[in-house]
């Protein structure tokens, strides 16, 4: 039985992980984690597609109903997608079960670790 | 002939550890995210469940915690586990994962799992899947 969550990675120029969640608290998510880590693109990349590829990446993960995914990936695509500043590439994984979520937030929500009320993970 | 015998081991099915013939178990990848501190209680606790291949990975919530930071009171820090288990022993690790993010102090945290479609390697998978040599 297909899941009711997706978790959408999105890879970002370092910095840009706030505009990911900006866009994508928008359209329902509460939260997300992030990760640092570095980007190899470059040489033939770079002068094929007339871009500068900066080394320093963050990637975003963020749980989400299924239901929102899709609304969630354009609002990344459009606020830091490849055009802007953010260069950031976003895509969504189906996931089989999920345990930790809120039970009144369960639908689009992930969970507070810290208890806050607005403390995501 | 001779590349299928070549391939031979590579479909080889894999055995169950009471040893009857079976489709190969499947594999997932687990993800556990988690509180920074807790990192090594929940790395240990996975490996009960035939888990063989964890990386733990540094990571940041992204609450908005301007306030709290200034207060001091901020604990973003976090830790991505990420494990390779077995498709059977899944469920059972979610379960106990929920358990323990709902009991203990500071524990709380999500668990997921994210089917697996392909390993290259027979020994590789037998490891992965923690199946007897």
């Amino acid at each position: 039985m297909p899941s009711a969550h997706q978790v959408i990675f999105c890879i970002v120029n370092a910095g840009f992980s706030d505009a990911v969640m900006d866009a994508a608290k928008k359209y329902g998510a509460r939260g997300g984690t992030v990760i640092r880590a570095r980007g190899t693109a470059g040489g033939d990349s770079e002068r094929r597609y007339k871009i500068t590829v900066s080394p320093e990446k963050e990637i975003v993960m963020i749980l989400v109903n299924v239901r929102i995914t899709d609304d969630i990936l354009h609002a990344i695509y459009r606020e830091v997608g490849l055009e802007t500043d953010g260069q950031g590439i976003a895509f969504a994984v189906p996931v089989d079960q999920v345990v930790g979520l809120h039970q009144s937030h369960k639908s689009e929500q992930q969970p507070d670790p810290d208890g806050k009320e607005e403390e995501k993970t | 002939m001779q590349s299928n015998n070549r391939s031979a081991p590579a479909r080889q099915k894999a055995r169950h550890p009471a040893g009857v013939d079976s489709a190969p178990v499947r594999l997932k990848l687990l993800f556990v995210i988690i509180a920074r501190g807790k990192a090594e209680f929940f790395s240990d606790l996975l490996q009960s469940f035939s888990v063989n291949l964890q990386m733990s990975v540094g990571a940041q919530g992204t609450a908005n915690t301007d306030m709290l930071r200034l207060l001091g009171l901020s604990d973003s820090d976090k830790a991505v586990l990420v494990a390779v288990i077995r498709e059977d022993r899944a469920a059972e690790a979610l379960s106990l994962l929920d358990e323990k993010f709902r009991t203990i102090k500071g524990g709380k945290g999500i668990a997921y799992t994210v089917p697996m479609d392909s390993v290259i390697g027979v020994a590789i998978y037998r490891f992965l899947a923690d199946l007897d040599a």
